[in-house]
């Protein structure tokens, strides 16, 4: 995936720029919103992580012209602003995702792996985590190399948990999930699923924070 | 002493004084009308005098009783006398006026020769009665002044009241203002003198509120310029630790615990100040607090994860009025020390309760707890337990109590530190003050 970095901050995009290389990423730097247009408009990107704090123009003013010229491009925002406003503003504003400052790699990694995915631009679309293989694009679910046969929410509902493993989804979110999925939804309806897809998966391995949600342990490697 | 109080005053003392000065000033002017308006009088009554006697002395009845004396002199002989008590000159053979005493009283005398007749006539008039009169006239003009007194205070009052409305409005208009707002007072009818002070305290306004905001926009210039290098750091140390591909240096972690202990550090600096009651200004609103509280399980669920801890969110309570942004900053706060001072494995439960009007939002731990006497200083700031002998591996930098405590006072609400009965550890409960979203 093609990701174009725009920050101002020469040090933080020579590192960021190394860490997006080693992570398998291609990235090209500009450090101010005139390059980034011209930048989107001559060369082809897939993506953009956006500094909101820029030179020549606010961040959230690049990303609403950004949107202006092309709908579809994701947008993952960085920026030293933490308040609520300034994220809902930069997610009204289209933005796909938010990180403050100073930001972990490996969230930002995992959260570009997440819009990949969605993308369907990720060389392989498999997670792997333990003995729990799950491929996106067949739907496919092998525990142990045993392959396990999944209903289409049960596997809207793993996938959802796979990718943001090591975080808890709220059943409000998962619920969320399904109705995007056109489907129908009991009032226990993402209870009965993960009562089924426990059973398929190894003891343990969905794991229920009572009255926030449930989670999968992230302790095993994330394969693309 | 008030103005209006200083100005009646003053203004009535000077009237009456000014009427007094006037009333004097009018005293000796007509004292000295009378006395010419008397002596004219005197002199006539000579003329007078002399004409009745060349008629014949008979006709002239002596009478004790009068306003005046008189004697007519003829070669030495006192020929007509009004009072019998009187066989001498009672002036000197002078034509001029003088003043005597005789008869117990003081007189005006006058005498005149009349050369036709050869006769002195000698006349006198009690000075009694010229007093009298100009007091009377005196007497009868100040009178009205003394009676208009009370009526003229009331009039100086209610003008001096009135000239001052302004002023009294600008003052109404300054204590009614709120302690965050500067923006410019407007008077209505305003007089010209009120202009420069009304102007002056315009331009106050609107320094202290581009000071003011220079000090909030600090908090923010800060955060960008500290943690854009934070980041930095951040991302060369995981970089370097992906080139070095050694996970047990120990160089390399302690570097990472390090940048993370500055990053922690430079957010609660940060937080502390911006959420200063003084200063922060909150986006009330009403929010379910459950929903906050998943929302910050979530997120520092991690961290709990990773210490092998469990957590459970109890409870259910009516939505509050509060600004959920700092309610969710002061909640990770007193969450994420639970997971932060409890050993692996501990289990830290969340309840949600309502009581006597109040939400209740109980954070209960498995670990150690604290002793009761460092209850209170927990909250100061910087203030650690055990000071520097605190365990190294838990980042703090002891701000979380007094941010949390902040945020606490700006909702009103309560921070109480207690023994958990249940779960044996330390147990903090935010008592918030609920009120009725119909109000």
């Amino acid at each position: 995936m093609r990701i174009l970095l725009v920050e101002d901050d020469l040090p933080l995009a020579t590192a960021l720029h190394q860490s997006l290389r080693t992570e398998g990423f291609t990235a090209n730097h500009v450090a101010d919103a005139k390059s980034a247009l011209l930048a989107i408009d001559t060369n082809e990107c897939d993506m953009l992580i956006l500094d909101l704090g820029l030179p020549d123009m606010d961040g959230l003013v690049l990303l609403k012209q950004i949107r202006q010229k092309n709908l579809k491009l994701p947008v993952l925002i960085l920026t030293a602003r933490d308040s609520i406003e300034d994220k809902i503003k930069g997610l009204d504003k289209g933005a796909d995702d938010y990180l403050s400052k100073p930001f972990d790699v490996n969230e930002l990694i995992a959260r570009l792996r997440v819009i990949e995915r969605r993308l369907g631009t990720a060389t392989t679309s498999t997670i792997t985590i333990g003995e729990v293989n799950l491929d996106c694009a067949s739907h496919e679910l092998t525990v142990a190399g045993k392959f396990v046969e999944l209903s289409r929410k049960e596997f809207m509902l793993l996938k959802v948990l796979l990718e943001q493993a090591g975080r808890i989804q709220s059943r409000e979110q998962l619920e969320s999930k399904l109705y995007e999925w056109g489907e129908e939804v009991a009032s226990n309806a993402v209870e009965v699923h993960i009562h089924h897809l426990r059973k398929k998966l190894p003891d343990a391995f969905i794991k229920t924070i009572r009255g926030v949600g449930y989670s999968i342990k992230a302790s095993a490697n994330l394969e693309h | 002493m008030s103005i209006r109080r200083y100005l009646t005053l003053i203004l009535l003392s000077v009237i009456t004084l000014i009427t007094f000065a006037a009333a004097i000033q009018g005293y000796r002017s007509s004292m000295a009308k009378a006395t010419s308006v008397f002596d004219n009088q005197l002199r006539s009554l000579t003329f007078v005098l002399v004409d009745i006697t060349d008629l014949g002395t008979q006709s002239i009845q002596p009478q004790t009783s009068a306003a005046f004396v008189f004697q007519i002199w003829q070669q030495d002989k006192l020929i007509v006398n009004s009072h019998p008590a009187l066989d001498t000159a009672i002036t000197e053979f002078k034509s001029e006026f003088s003043e005597h005493n005789f008869l117990a009283q003081r007189w005006r005398t006058y005498g005149h020769f009349f050369e036709s007749s050869k006769k002195w006539v000698l006349v006198a008039q009690p000075l009694n009665s010229r007093f009298e009169l100009s007091e009377q006239m005196i007497l009868a003009a100040v009178t009205p002044l003394v009676f208009c007194i009370p009526l003229l205070t009331i009039i100086i009052f209610l003008l001096v009241s009135s000239g001052l409305r302004p002023l009294r409005l600008l003052s109404e208009n300054l204590r009614n203002k709120k302690v965050d707002d500067f923006s410019p007072i407007l008077l209505q009818n305003q007089r010209n003198e009120l202009s420069p002070v009304l102007d002056t305290l315009n331009q106050l306004f609107e320094r202290l509120n581009a000071a003011f905001s220079r000090e909030k926009r600090f908090a923010s210039d800060a955060a960008h310029e500290l943690r854009t290098p934070l980041s930095v750091l951040k991302i060369n140390a995981h970089n370097l630790a992906i080139e070095l591909n050694d996970p047990s240096n120990t160089n390399m972690q302690y570097l990472q615990l390090g940048i993370e202990r500055m990053s922690h550090v430079v957010e609660q600096i940060l937080l502390l100040n911006r959420t200063n009651p003084e200063q922060y200004q909150g986006q009330f609103e009403y929010f379910d607090p459950a929903s906050l509280c998943q929302t910050v399980i979530t997120s520092l669920f991690p961290q709990i994860e990773a210490k092998k801890q469990e957590i459970e969110l109890l409870g259910k309570v009516a939505k509050i009025n509060g600004d959920e942004f700092s309610l969710g900053i002061l909640l990770q706060n007193l969450i994420s020390n639970a997971s932060k001072y409890s050993p692996e494995g501990s289990l830290i439960r969340v309840t949600l309760k309502s009581l006597n009007k109040r939400v209740i939002i109980q954070i209960e731990d498995t670990g150690p707890g604290i002793d009761e006497s460092e209850y209170q200083r927990v909250f100061e700031r910087f203030y650690r337990i055990g000071g520097d002998r605190h365990n190294t591996n838990v980042s703090g930098c002891g701000l979380g109590l007094a941010i949390s405590q902040h945020i606490a006072e700006l909702h009103k609400a309560t921070i109480k530190l207690s023994r958990s009965k249940q779960l044996s550890g330390l147990s903090v409960e935010l008592l918030l003050p609920q009120s009725d979203p119909n109000e």
